[in-house]
């Protein structure tokens, strides 16, 4: 009887998924113009026979990954000093905390025309948007995370005759860590959502670019494909960060 | 008589305690405001002085004054993109919104159902965890093959972009129900049915809420990525426009119309959360 609900367990998921082909195959049959899966197996050994763009997929992938990746790194610098600013200091978050919500109900890929203007439509363009998209978490989650530390904690730094600056360095980083971590996380994943959109926009490389050039050379295997690396790299980025989190921030109780 | 003079003058060392603390409060938000006033004017200005002193190219930015100009003469001139404001809003409203309303009609009680039955977590989860991490922005192309480049295929991909987070929310709001309440429900000769309804779905209201509010960030942003890539009315579509004239006026007045819009759906939605759930402090 056990061993029965076991294996209906172990169907139910299985199910889904089969259900899920099943769908695709149907769609496939029903839309001349939509791709199936054997057809986008072939084009996708073809595309590794002609590389688009002289690029193999992998090297769109790359070159997707190293623009969200710079812009990342670039909204980290800033944006964490920033948010521990705003959270630490009074006078600083009078002053730049209603400018910065200001900005932020703006969604970052409102900002490509007004970028594209100004910086044309190169690699910087793009690494400045995605930057708009990562640094609003980043700082949202440092300000929220300063601002919940336990006073005991301060009170505590302050009592032993802890300067201000210790107090920043040794007790309030290390207890906002876990909310400037999430920051991190929603803006990676928002970083590659972004990083689409302006490919898609305008780029010669890319997976964002992959997919605005099946979609007018009215190739949608190719977007299929695109697709698929897509969600691997978005779910690699998601599991691989709450790995790299755990190692960092092992206290953090889940 | 002396312990009791001595009560009093406690008690009014306490009050004057209090009155301090208050004044120094009101002081400090008084401050706050004020520098919040400076920062916002002092920004304001700095970019009227950027444009009025040249420091850039007048064709690569207007004043903060021309912005608000630019939105008020786009409720009578057409031009350059063939509509008027109130037009491109009706439009991007009824996409972003019907688009949400429908993938929180949907989400909502999936999430909800999954978190409670576990036999259908185990069916539909794997379904889920394809579809998640594609960004609702990647579909666009598949769907306008699909569906066109009309109100569907664009409602379609905000049902996408809002039905993650309302599921997810739901999903673990409802997991975190307190187990002393299901037992006690249990122990009283309620239904699982029962309990779900009037102990699963009340606990879960708050999370809910947060999801919804993501939810609905979500949609506008990927309505104006949708209307960007194709649409021929709507916010997106209008700054769009405004690039391949190069009327940086018209991109910088629908970017300020599109985070208002933004700041006014989420007040609305916060209104309705504080009627909903009263208990929440």
């Amino acid at each position: 009887m056990k061993s029965l609900k076991k294996i209906f367990h172990f169907i139910l998921p299985l199910l889904s998924l089969v259900m899920l082909v099943l769908l695709w195959l149907w769609a496939a049959e029903a839309i001349p113009s939509f791709p199936s899966p054997g057809e986008v197996v072939t084009r996708f050994q073809l595309l590794q026979e002609r590389p688009i763009s002289d690029t193999s997929i992998l090297g769109h992938v790359w070159a997707s990954l190293l623009r969200v990746i710079k812009a990342l790194a670039l909204a980290i610098v800033i944006g964490i000093p920033f948010g521990l600013f705003i959270g630490w200091s009074k006078t600083f978050r009078g002053l730049f905390k209603p400018l910065f919500e200001v900005f932020r109900p703006i969604p970052p890929i409102a900002w490509i025309p007004l970028i594209s203007l100004w910086l044309g439509v190169g690699e910087a363009s793009k690494v400045l948007i995605i930057f708009i998209g990562t640094v609003m978490p980043i700082v949202v989650n440092t300000y929220s995370g300063v601002a919940m530390v336990p006073s005991q904690l301060l009170d505590a730094s302050r009592s032993f005759g802890a300067t201000n600056s210790q107090v920043l360095v040794d007790i309030v980083l290390p207890a906002s860590l876990q909310s400037i971590f999430a920051g991190i996380k929603t803006a990676l994943s928002a970083g590659w959502m972004v990083v689409l959109a302006a490919e898609m926009i305008s780029a010669r490389q890319g997976l964002g670019f992959l997919i605005t050039r099946g979609s007018d050379t009215n190739d949608l295997a190719l977007c299929v494909i695109s697709m698929i690396f897509i969600g691997i790299i978005g779910a690699i980025i998601s599991y691989g960060f709450d790995f790299v989190e755990r190692r960092l921030c092992p206290w953090i109780e889940r | 008589m002396t312990q009791n003079t001595n009560e009093t003058n406690k008690s009014l060392d306490y009050s004057a305690i209090r009155d301090k603390e208050r004044a120094a409060m009101k002081k400090q938000q008084i401050r706050t405001v004020i520098l919040g006033i400076i920062g916002i004017v002092g920004f304001l200005v700095l970019w009227t002085l950027v444009v009025e002193l040249e420091l850039i190219d007048n064709r690569l930015i207007v004043s903060p004054l021309q912005v608000v100009q630019e939105i008020i003469v786009k409720f009578y001139d057409t031009n350059p993109d063939g509509a008027l404001l109130p037009e491109h809003i009706a439009e991007s409203l009824k996409i972003a919104l019907s688009g949400f309303a429908l993938a929180v009609i949907v989400g909502i009680p999936l999430g909800l159902l999954m978190g409670w039955y576990k036999n259908f977590d185990r069916f539909l989860r794997p379904l889920f965890e394809i579809i998640r991490p594609i960004p609702p922005i990647s579909w666009i192309p598949i769907m306008i093959v699909l569906l066109g480049i009309g109100v569907t295929s664009k409602m379609v991909i905000i049902f996408f972009s809002a039905f993650v987070p309302a599921l997810i929310n739901s999903y673990t709001g409802i997991k975190l129900t307190n187990q002393v309440f299901i037992n006690v429900g249990k122990t009283c000769g309620a239904s699982n049915w029962t309990i779900f309804r009037k102990v699963g779905i009340p606990s879960a209201m708050p999370m809910i809420f947060a999801g919804i509010k993501v939810s609905l960030g979500n949609s506008w942003s990927t309505l104006v990525a949708a209307e960007m890539l194709a649409a021929v009315r709507g916010l997106g579509y209008l700054i769009m426009m405004g690039r391949t004239y190069a009327r940086v006026d018209v991109i910088m007045a629908g970017m300020v119309v599109i985070g208002v819009i933004g700041i006014a759906l989420t007040g609305l939605l916060e209104l309705l959360e504080k009627k909903v759930i009263k208990w929440k402090v």
